[in-house]
């Protein structure tokens, strides 16, 4: 028996091994380059650790973000950081506005008994059917003519509309785990329905909306179709639309589009790390990052 | 109704109450998704071209019949099945051999389940990009390794050629797309009884037994929805196309996403973009459906 199962072990710990060498080591790889010298990339056989470490690309992407023109650095590496800010900046507002807009909603879809509870529910998560593309059309349109487009707001509201309908399901099968009782004291007590939703269910749900923050987040730190479509200066690019840029231009050196590929990943990756809790068991309730 | 005013009130409020909260959600919702999807329609229906300006005019369903007798529109068709198929293919089958094993008790298993986390996070757009380095024909790494293990004389552009593009641009689109897969797959293996296990253990049933006897009905509902998801997402594709291919080599991975994008944005022809948009959307909702009729069936029997 114990042979059996040191084997069993043994098997587990083997796939272990190449799931982990599939999961992040192609993301490894790209870490590793960020930090050699361009030429050392052309090393055969491979050199897997850079040695030495070199910070040159980072130093670019910095220098060009305080210097300008000045520095000399590609244009890519000087719109990039701005576009970082830009990028928190957007997924910052959808991730707190898609809460609390998001728990309004579902409140009533939790716990109210009204007509049309599960028309509403159902055409909210309806809405996510629809494909982007053919929504972006129109939505160019109108945004030129009024006025609306390159700018950062419309970029909020649409990623708002994108994430709502998963934080509001969300929301809504987390709402409905809270104890009816606790509810029923506090309206007794005579708090009326949005003090109810304040003081008692919000509090009780903080890990829900965590949850519902990090995926509202992270979908639209990753959204580009949008993006691409609605910006027309540096002044609204996401990191997403400055790492395409690098990535379809053929004269800038590989060093410097990698490192600007790797930092705009170490938000999302930072938090799904850090509350790799919260998102799987968001992810699990029916919340899904296209 | 007279008789009871105090319930008809208390049911008036809710209902008030819900309209008042649900509201912002709603509206935000109803001006960028509804809005457009009806201006979407209105479009495709009109001769609608930014070159020609002022000579906008209503065509009825010209848009559609043009697209529907074009090869311009059979032949993106005929690839995005093809790269959507073998997407599906390539996530659910790798995803049910992880949740297979992730399902299985060892120490260490929590880090790894966290670290699938890692793809899953990574933008889209950032994806295509690691790709294009691994994949790179002068400084790949993938190249070195193949050339090292002496596959390969010579370094190769597989991004340059069918079907190998074919093979990596699915590769590439997968590796984001299967942590999700597996997490729902391990979160249904997990609701499976462990004593059907041991019981069928007892009745002497090996591994592969059962694995087709009690793992994959038991499973089929979850497994189900993962596939109408991944077949939805990957009708979708435009951002890896973007950065890994633009469509090429030679329209050789030109999938209707890729085709709305350059017909409305480059060509700036709004009206015949919108139509293929529809004509996506609707062949994506066929799908959907015919997939959960399919399948669902399947578990009823």
């Amino acid at each position: 028996m114990r042979k059996h199962s040191r084997l069993r072990l043994a098997i587990i710990y083997f796939f272990a091994a190449v799931l982990l060498l599939g999961t992040v080591g192609p993301f490894l790889w790209l870490v590793s380059s960020s930090f050699q010298y361009e030429r050392q990339l052309l090393n055969r056989p491979p050199q897997w650790l850079p040695n030495p470490i070199v910070l040159d690309s980072y130093r670019e992407i910095f220098e060009g973000a305080v210097l300008g023109e000045e520095s000399g650095v590609p244009y890519q590496s000087r719109i990039f950081l701005g576009s970082f800010g830009n990028s928190f900046a957007i997924a910052g507002s959808v991730a707190a506005i898609a809460v609390v807009v998001g728990s309004l909603a579902a409140y009533p879809l939790a716990r109210l008994n009204f007509r049309g509870r599960s028309v509403l529910l159902f055409g909210i998560l309806a809405s996510r059917l629809i494909p982007a593309l053919s929504l972006a059309i129109p939505i160019v349109l109108v945004a030129k003519q009024i006025g609306m487009s390159d700018r950062l707001i419309t970029l909020v509201f649409i990623n708002l509309s994108f994430v709502l309908p998963y934080v509001i399901w969300l929301l809504q099968s987390y709402f409905k785990t809270i104890p009816l009782e606790l509810e029923d004291a506090g309206r007794i007590d005579g708090c009326s329905r949005l003090q109810v939703v304040i003081r008692i269910i919000l509090p009780l749900a903080r890990p829900g909306l965590t949850s519902a923050a990090i995926l509202a987040f992270l979908v639209a730190w990753g959204e580009f179709l949008f993006a691409l479509l609605l910006s027309e200066t540096p002044a609204s690019y996401t990191s997403t639309v400055v790492v395409s840029l690098f990535a379809t231009d053929v004269d800038v050196n590989f060093v410097s589009i990698i490192t600007a590929g790797v930092i705009s990943v170490i938000p999302p990756i930072c938090f799904a790390l850090i509350f790799q809790r919260f998102i799987i068991s968001g992810l699990l309730s029916g919340s899904l990052k296209g | 109704m007279q008789t009871r005013p105090e319930t008809q009130r208390k049911e008036m409020s809710q209902g008030a109450l819900a309209l008042i909260f649900s509201a912002p959600a709603v509206l935000i919702i109803a001006a960028t998704i509804l809005a457009p999807f009806l201006m979407a329609v209105f479009l495709s229906l009109h001769n609608w071209n930014l070159k020609r300006p002022g000579r906008e005019r209503f065509i009825g369903l010209e848009n559609y019949t043009d697209w529907l007798t074009d090869s311009d529109f059979w032949e993106p068709l005929r690839t995005t099945f093809t790269f959507a198929i073998l997407a599906v293919i390539v996530i659910v089958f790798i995803a049910l051999l992880v949740s297979l094993l992730l399902n299985e008790r060892f120490p260490g298993r929590g880090v790894l389940r966290a670290l699938l986390l890692v793809p899953w996070a990574i933008p889209s757009v950032v994806n295509a990009l690691l790709w294009k380095w691994l994949l790179n024909p002068q400084y790949g790494l993938l190249n070195a390794i193949w050339y090292d293990l002496g596959i390969i004389t010579e370094y190769q552009n597989v991004l340059g050629s069918m079907p190998s593009v074919m093979i990596w641009l699915v590769i590439a689109y997968s590796w984001i797309h299967i942590p999700l897969a597996t997490l729902l797959l391990l979160s249904g293996l997990q609701t499976i009884p462990s004593d059907i296990y041991e019981s069928a253990i007892v009745d002497g049933a090996g591994i592969f037994q059962r694995f087709a006897y009690i793992t994959l009905p038991m499973l089929r509902p979850m497994l189900s929805i993962v596939i109408i998801f991944e077949m939805i997402f990957a009708l979708k594709v435009f951002d890896i196309i973007f950065v890994l291919t633009a469509g090429g080599p030679a329209d050789a991975t030109n999938v209707l996403g890729w085709s709305i994008y350059t017909e409305t944005f480059r060509k700036l022809d709004f009206g015949a973009g919108s139509s293929i948009a529809m004509l996506l959307g609707a062949i994506t909702l066929g799908m959907a459906i015919l997939f959960y009729v399919f399948l669902d069936k399947g578990v009823e029997r």
